[in-house]
């Protein structure tokens, strides 16, 4: 039983425990258990179609579970619907359909933080990370390059301030400088915020280098898990991401 | 000559008022509210109510509107709610609230004319033109509408939210827009401007319980050429007005009334996406 | 290769129980008609006569909507030109027998020219099911605003009275209605049980793929408007005939949203819902609108929301599940055991020198956004080419830019040597094309072998009238049902398929359609490997044995290494490079672009 494994330590801020899902009668992900802590970077590894992406989904409430249980700080919020969880302090930033092309920066921006008194604020703190989408502000985002369309979409995720940033392949696309500049920049949140993360990647070096832990996704169930510092790990990992 | 161009340009200006709620409900909800033109005769009722009551009739679109977010908030609940993954099935339901509400106001007022106030009458010397002064008004009126709907729209957080919602509901979501909320208050502005609209175009005919019908083809046709945007529907609005009114000066004004059907689907088979998102 | 089945195999039993109920429905409902008049009092034979049209009429609103999901408001429309075919002629230019006989050819000719009219407005690809709506709701409209304009040559708004017709007695209009009513529900009952009929429902399930099959849905749908124009026209004829009043309300918007309601009430998608409905309401209505006018039309009202919201499948079918305990007839969708049988296809273009797929500075934009810049790709028979790139890099756009002539922005695509033009995907799949999609939503209702019907009616056609329960198909098709174990589910609906016997029907389908150009959007995306495996080698044999060009989207790269002669990567909408599977894989460039995945996977 991996979810015992969190309960020795910190109470999970996000629990999954033995969760199914997916689409109409087909099972994507089958009994998956995990858990978060605070401040915590959990990366999920596996190939296309192993359902990483249906995890990301059934955890923010798009896709329903059709068993187990999901609990957020203690509460339980399986089967919550997607904007509740956003507001409960959950930020996605998902692979697919990821900004609004016709609004501006600005106004992406905005959608994803509900406070407007403190928007200017939190917008002037991009600065450190991205100093280039300051000076988009008022351009359309659909006329951003593919690289600062992902600056984008970390920048919306960030500025929630969130508990917890679920991240779904963030690299792909990237060019290597600017997926040292993501690591820096969720390394940076959870330090500021004591942000948990469960990142999705594909990427293995990337993924190592930022998460505390890993698991490994495979044919909707975890078959894999272990520290991501551990020297062992990635011979492991290639071994279960190769076949 | 002068006349003319002010009648195109009154009549376009109806025109918009009249088609502006079924434009922001088809925008956020991708809905056709087959009800608009029972809600124009909801609209068209309260006005003649409010008159009868001796109330200002200035005061009518206004307390008509109220009445329409009120309907439009229950309907959203009861009728369309269920109906959001059905859009044909939720174009029929509308068409039966149309029903319904057409049928009640004919138990509760009979079928004949009725006729409400108006709150102004005579004309307006427009440098030596002598023109309708309420038809005048009803131009400020639409300019009135436009500006605030796109106020709303671009300067608040209800706008953007709606705004984020048409474009991706999905993502919207996501980021914590509560995306059924957005959609029932959508319902009821749509609903409340076609009652006030409804109250507006009163003093121009008379009220009876089918007033709406011919208004909603129409209203349809224009919404549909122009796509979801202000300045496009009020550009569908010039251009399909002012050609109903040439056509019915110069050729018949029955054919007249046939313009905006017949060149609103022709525009659409060459343009289908409206011309809104250009060609 | 016998592909004549009308002939050759004997009718199934679907077919056989089918006709059986259709006559003895038939035969029942005649002796019924043939009798009532006698039972029946001047007024309610009055009342009754009218139903029977409109009755024909909803008949072909269900046909129209319940089956192939086209929303219509203008069937009235039909009725009107009929009703007024047969009074503007009896009144301006004479009557007699052969007056008769010539304005009823006249209202269904006009009739159909109006449908055909409206369905090439309608009916277009890519035409969304509102604009066709909002054509069906314009139409009565028109033709409305064109009786008021006619002046006295139309009657206006008092319509036409007194016209010269045959005043038989109401006996013999019952029975004409009445047997008009069920001459026209009988045919439409036979087309909607008929193979043709499950084409159809598949169009109102998924247009999109029945296009990509290669049939011709613009085409089918204009054709079924037009019959269903002539059938409404027909009523329309009769019903003027009958009465000798015509208005302009018979063919108005009004009407037309009141069949709309007959037909909803009644059970869309049953075909003797509607049917039943309408003579139900109709007849209800004229008794009660009398005494209750207003709250007549208020139940209407309300009931219609009702049904709409909580029963979209009607009144009738609730009523038919009671009925079916007490004698089990065959529903319309009963379903044969399909037999498949499997034939060698000929090996597609083996000598010819133009290569099957060739591209030339293809573009696709939107707006701003370049999504496909000025892509020149080449493939050769028997040839498996990749094409792999990051997700946005384009590849499903340049399929669907391959595969539909109104995608691109710009540039050319030649299949076998023909310049695809603006070619709706039908027109590109008659060259040669095949398609699979990334998704998996098939046709839910459909059964397997109902779906692979579908596939091969390019090919073998459709029955109007029957059911066949053989389907031919290209071994290599056979082969991947076998291995999927599909040929064992054959009368299994769709939506009830695991995750990779969807893939493997939708590969199966494709390959029914005998391309010679595969172009294949992850066709191994969430399968098992021992699934994977399978299907690669099907491809492989595809390509070397069948002398097929593959083009094939993959993420996975080890699958792609495994089966491909030859990759193309595509990064940012442009070609990034070309070459054998060792010279990509090697290549530095293309491991900067996946930056890590492709270094890490082929580590």
């Amino acid at each position: 039983m991996s979810a015992a494994a969190a309960d020795a330590a910190t109470p999970a801020l996000l629990s999954v425990e033995a969760v199914s899902a997916g689409y109409g009668g087909a099972t994507v992900i089958d009994g998956v258990s995990l858990a978060i802590s605070q401040g915590e970077i959990l990366t999920v590894l596996g190939k296309n179609g192993m359902g990483k992406t249906t995890l990301m989904k059934t955890i923010m409430g798009f896709v329903k579970a059709q068993a187990g249980r999901i609990t957020l700080a203690g509460e339980e919020v399986t089967r919550r619907p997607p904007h509740a969880m956003a507001r409960a302090g959950v930020a996605y930033a998902p692979q697919e359909f990821t900004i609004f092309q016709d609004l501006t920066v600005e106004e992406n921006l905005r959608v994803g933080v509900p406070d407007d008194r403190t928007f200017a604020e939190r917008v002037d703190s991009l600065a450190d990370v991205f100093p280039r989408m300051l000076e988009r502000l008022k351009q359309r985002a659909g006329t951003l390059s593919g690289g600062e369309q992902k600056m984008l979409i970390m920048s919306r995720a960030v500025l929630a301030q969130p508990r917890l940033m679920l991240i779904d392949e963030i690299s792909e696309g990237l060019q290597p400088t600017m997926i040292d500049r993501m690591a820096e920049v969720l390394r940076a949140t959870r330090e500021r915020n004591g942000t948990a993360v469960l990142l999705v990647e594909q990427h293995l070096s990337f993924a190592l280098s930022v998460a505390d832990r890993f698991a490994v996704l495979k044919l909707g169930q975890i078959v894999e898990q272990g520290p991501a510092g551990d020297p062992g790990a990635a011979s492991v990992l290639v071994h279960h991401l190769k076949v | 000559m002068a006349n003319l161009a002010l009648d195109m340009i009154t009549t376009s200006a109806i025109l918009f008022v009249v088609a502006s709620g079924l434009m922001i409900i088809l925008g956020v909800m991708k809905l056709i509210n087959f009800a608009h033109g029972a809600f124009l005769t909801l609209g068209g009722y309260a006005a003649y109510l409010t008159t009868e009551a001796g109330l200002s009739p200035w005061l009518a679109p206004l307390l008509a509107g109220a009445v329409g977010f009120g309907v439009g908030i229950v309907v959203e609940r009861v009728i369309v709610r269920p109906l959001y993954h059905r859009p044909l099935d939720a174009i029929l339901a509308t068409w039966g609230l149309g029903i319904i509400i057409g049928q009640l106001i004919t138990i509760g007022f009979g079928r004949e004319v009725q006729f409400a106030a108006s709150p102004m009458t005579g004309t307006l010397d427009l440098g030596g033109i002598e023109y309708s002064a309420y038809r005048l008004t009803l131009t400020a009126v639409a300019l009135a509408i436009g500006g605030a709907l796109t106020a709303l729209l671009y300067l608040t957080r209800f706008g953007l939210n709606a705004r984020a919602v048409i474009m991706n509901e999905t993502l919207a979501r996501g980021l914590g827009i509560d995306s059924a909320r957005v959609r029932l208050l959508t319902f009821g502005l749509g609903a409340g401007l076609a009652c006030g609209a409804g109250a507006l175009i009163t003093p121009l005919l008379s009220v009876d319980p089918n007033m709406g019908l011919p208004w909603l083809v129409n209203s349809f046709m224009l919404v549909l050429v122009s796509g979801v945007s202000i300045p496009s529907l009020a550009l569908a609005s010039l251009i399909l007005g002012s050609a109903q009114v040439a056509v019915s000066s110069y050729i018949s004004p029955i054919i007249g009334g046939l313009t905006i059907v017949v060149l609103a689907a022709v525009l659409l088979r060459l343009y289908p996406k409206g011309l809104g998102r250009g060609t | 290769m016998a592909r004549d089945t009308s002939e050759a195999a004997p009718g199934s039993s679907v077919t056989r129980r089918v006709r059986r109920t259709v006559l003895i429905g038939a035969a029942v409902a005649a002796v019924v008609v043939a009798t009532a008049p006698f039972q029946l009092d001047i007024y309610t034979k009055n009342i009754l006569i009218r139903a029977f049209f409109l009755a024909a009429l909803a008949m072909t609103v269900d046909v129209l909507w319940g089956y192939t999901g086209i929303l219509t408001f203008g069937q009235s429309a039909f009725f009107g030109i009929g009703a007024y075919a047969c009074a503007l002629v009896a009144t301006h230019y004479g009557f007699g027998p052969f007056w008769f006989a010539g304005s009823f050819l006249l209202a269904l000719l006009a009739a159909v020219a109006v449908a055909w009219l409206i369905g090439w407005l309608a009916f277009y690809h890519g035409a969304s099911p509102l604009y066709a709506s909002i054509v069906t709701l314009a139409l009565p409209i028109v033709l409305v605003q064109l009786i008021f304009a006619g002046g006295r040559f139309t009657g206006s708004s008092s319509g036409i009275s007194a016209f010269p017709t045959y005043y038989w007695a109401f006996e013999t209009w019952f029975w004409i209605a009445g047997g008009y009513l069920i001459a026209v529900t009988a045919l439409g009952y036979l087309l909607v049980s008929s193979d043709f009929g499950r084409l159809l429902v598949a169009i109102r399930e998924n247009e999109e793929r029945c296009a990509y099959l290669g049939i011709p849905v613009s085409r089918i749908k204009i054709l079924l408007m037009m019959a269903a124009g002539a059938i409404g026209a027909g009523a329309g004829f009769g019903y003027a005939a009958f009465t000798n009043v015509v208005a302009p309300e018979l063919g108005g918007f009004l009407l037309g949203t009141e069949l709309l309601i007959f037909t909803a009430l009644g059970g869309r998608g049953t075909l003797i819902g509607p049917v039943l409905g309408t003579i139900g309401i109709d007849v209800t209505a004229s008794y009660l609108s009398g005494s209750l006018p207003f709250l007549w039309k208020l139940i209407t009202g309300v009931a219609f929301v009702v049904v709409i919201v909580l029963l979209p499948q009607g009144l009738i079918p609730i009523l038919g599940k009671g009925l079916r305990r007490l004698w089990p007839f065959p529903r319309a969708a009963a379903r044969d055991a399909v037999v498949l049988r499997g034939f060698e296809p000929t090996t597609p273009h083996g000598e010819t020198r133009s290569a099957p797929l060739r591209t030339a500075d293809l573009l696709r934009h939107y707006g701003s956004l370049k999504v496909l810049d000025g892509i020149a790709i080449e493939s050769r028979g028997s040839e498996l080419l990749s094409i792999v790139g990051p997700n946005g890099a384009g590849k499903t756009t340049l399929m669907r830019c391959i595969s539909d002539g109104g995608e691109r922005s710009g540039g050319e695509v030649y299949v076998n040597g023909t310049e695809i033009g603006r070619g709706s995907p039908q027109s590109v799949v008659a060259l040669g094309i095949g398609r699979s999609f990334q998704n998996t939503n098939l046709f839910e209702t459909l059964t397997v072998g109902e779906c692979l019907m579908l596939a091969r009616w390019r090919i073998d056609g459709a029955s109007l009238f029957s059911r066949r329960n053989e389907v031919a198909l290209p071994t290599p098709a056979l082969g991947i049902l076998e291995a999927t174990g599909l040929d064992k589910a054959l009368g299994t609906e769709t939506r009830n398929l695991s995750h990779g016997q969807k893939r493997g029907l939708e590969l199966a389908m494709v390959l029914a359609t005998e391309p010679s150009v595969l172009l294949l959007d992850e066709p191994t995306a969430g399968l098992t490997k021992a699934e994977r495996t399978a299907i690669g080698s099907v491809l492989t044999s595809l390509a070397r044995v069948h002398g097929l060009s593959i083009l094939l989207i993959e993420h996975d790269l080890d699958f792609v290494r495994d089966i491909s002669d030859r990759i193309v990567v595509l990064h940012q909408g442009a070609l990034l490079m070309e070459g054998t599977v060792e010279e990509v894989i090697a290549s530095d460039l293309v491991k900067a672009v996946y930056s890590g995945q492709a270094v890490e996977t082929a580590s």
